[in-house]
């Protein structure tokens, strides 16, 4: 049997899409942003340090609202290299997405790893730090990438 | 539980494969019914009841058991779709337990399935990815280049499969070699089960790394297939077991349970990432399975285990979680052959998920190679030779932290 293929054209209004789910600990993370800031929150019965913060404790399930400002410096955690962009094509400079352990916390933030010459050589637990975008806004774009702190 | 259940029967509809154009998805699902029924003394109309599911979007049609159940004989009796995505196979055959177990019924059928080729998986998973996506544009990512969607690293577990290889890998001291060596084994594995997928007889590390990266570590050969294919069970209490005079070759359900940890990658909007490859609850259920079913010690009393893995470096880090390996030790064990289908533990002699994958299937496939190698009745040269007293199937679903586990055996436990 032959193959069928048919391609039906529509559009997609993306904007069409108006929800907005609420999350504390986001707005408070974004907050911090445009100070350049990175805030958390702590669980002042286990001490667990979340970042970006939930307003409730994941081990204890009791509600968290001591807000704390974290390091900005931390250990680089997985990370993944993008040889292709979306549409397969090979790029000259990979682009390599990471989660981060920022020194005193409990929880991974995900970003832009930046900093390093041959990916091969990056290793889990180099010492990263943030980097800003010149003017902050309070989104989570203020936030440009991590860059690696060591060789 | 009350009652011990017996798996007393495992139908496929055939070889699983990428199309089906010929047949819809109740000419899919009828074969594998058959041949459960067929493989006993049973007749369709002493199945009392059945427990079926699929993965939902994948097919792009939307509840598919209200126009199959006359197909696989489930008009006039009660009939219960279960759906929990990548766990789905797992969540009915567990459902189809209780059915049982409680008391209920004696005699149900489980059904797993998916026919990949009538919809697009990529498409369901973007039904996951875009609450998230959405919800996220209202915190303002950076939507340069590719950041946004990368940024992102969810919409179902494919964004995360890559962090949590290269966490596992870190944690294990381990290199992308390991991971190209034990999906060449799982190749190599299915070519010796009828039933598989990608069959590679022989199939090398070498062949693997040929095979272009996708995410690093991740290459396209550590990645399942999307397959179209169906798997029936029949699971019966031990009354109605010694009553049809089937004690023999049957399987047990020993131990079972399931697990949910916090989402990992994915839970950006929650506020919390998690590591996907600590697998917290993955050792809690394990632990509590095996003290349901009698075992001691998983290592000296679990010959055999089927484990379910999306993606190949899934197949080092699941034994460990398991308790079967020690935590790191799984490429050592991989290196020594242990994990061989004669070796000292067995890993997916069927050729495991990254060998055949029909979603809604996958999760059940893995008890039904379990029970299966209990029987001592998987065909094609996959049955494990030496003496077999219990197996371990597993499964996972979400972005990792869904989490299903099994053990089956040759006698039931004394109640
Ligand atoms: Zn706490």
């Amino acid at each position: 049997m032959a193959q069928e293929t048919r391609i039906i054209e529509n559009t997609w209004d993306l904007t069409a899409y108006q929800w907005k789910i609420e999350s504390d600990a986001l707005d408070l993370f974004v907050k911090g942003l445009k100070d350049k800031k990175i805030l958390g929150r702590k669980c002042p019965q286990c001490g667990t340090v979340y970042v970006p913060g939930p307003t409730y404790c994941r081990k204890c399930f009791r509600d968290i609202d001591q807000v704390v400002e974290v390091s900005q410096e931390g250990a680089l955690d997985a990370f993944t290299v993008n040889l292709a962009d979306v549409k397969g094509t090979i790029v000259e400079h990979p682009y390599i997405t990471c989660t981060v352990k920022l020194d005193g916390t409990h929880s991974f933030l995900m970003g832009v790893l930046e900093g390093w010459t041959d990916w091969r050589s990056i290793k889990e637990g180099m010492r990263v730090k943030a980097v800003w975008k010149d003017v902050t806004q309070g989104a989570l774009a203020d936030l440009s990438h991590f860059q690696l702190t060591e060789k | 539980m009350k009652r011990n259940v017996a798996i007393i029967s495992v139908g496929y509809n055939g070889r699983f494969v990428s199309k089906r154009p010929d047949i819809n998805i109740p000419e899919l699902i009828q074969p594998a019914v058959d041949t459960a029924i067929g493989k006993t003394k049973l007749k369709h109309d002493q199945i009392e009841a059945y427990v079926v599911g699929n993965m939902h979007t994948f097919e792009g049609i939307n509840q598919p058991h209200l126009w199959a159940s006359d197909h696989f004989g489930g008009s006039k009796k009660p009939v219960m779709r279960v759906a929990t995505g990548g766990s789905t196979g797992a969540s009915v055959y567990q459902a189809a337990y209780y059915h049982v177990a409680s008391g209920m019924y004696d005699v149900v059928m489980a059904i797993g399935w998916e026919k990949h080729d009538e919809g697009d998986a990529q498409v369901g998973l973007m039904g996951i990815l875009l609450p998230e996506a959405f919800s996220l544009f209202n915190f303002g990512p950076d939507m340069s280049e590719d950041r946004g969607v990368a940024g992102l690293g969810g919409g179902g577990s494919t964004g995360g499969a890559a962090f949590q290889a290269m966490s596992y890998l870190t944690k294990a001291h381990a290199g992308i070699e390991h991971i190209d060596r034990v999906a060449a084994m799982m190749r190599s594995n299915a070519a010796k089960n009828p039933y598989a997928h990608l069959q590679q007889p022989g199939c090398t590390e070498a062949d693997i790394a040929k095979t272009p990266i996708i995410s690093y570590p991740l290459r396209y050969g550590h990645t399942c297939p999307t397959s179209c294919g169906a798997i029936a069970m029949i699971l019966v209490s031990e009354e109605k077991a010694k009553k049809f005079g089937i004690t023999d070759r049957v399987a047990w359900v020993k131990g079972l349970g399931s697990g949910a940890s916090d989402a990992t990658t994915g839970n950006i909007i929650e506020g919390q990432i998690t590591d996907p490859a600590e697998q917290y609850m993955c050792k809690v259920v394990a632990k509590k399975v095996y003290s349901m079913a009698g075992i001691k010690d998983p290592r000296k009393d679990i010959q055999v285990a089927e484990v379910y893995s999306g993606f190949s470096h899934q197949d080092l880090m699941w034994p460990e979680r398991l308790g079967l390996v020690d935590e790191g030790k799984s490429p050592e064990m991989l290196d020594k052959g242990a994990f061989a289908i004669d070796g000292e533990l067995p890993l997916n002699p069927s050729g495991g998920v990254t060998s055949t994958n029909a979603i809604g299937a996958s999760a059940m496939v893995r008890v039904g190679e379990a029970a299966l190698q209990v029987m001592g009745l998987a065909e094609g040269g996959h049955q494990v030779q030496r003496k077999i007293e219990n197996v371990v199937a597993h499964g996972w679903g979400g972005l990792f932290q869904f989490v299903t586990v099994t053990v089956l055996g040759r006698t039931p436990v004394k109640k």
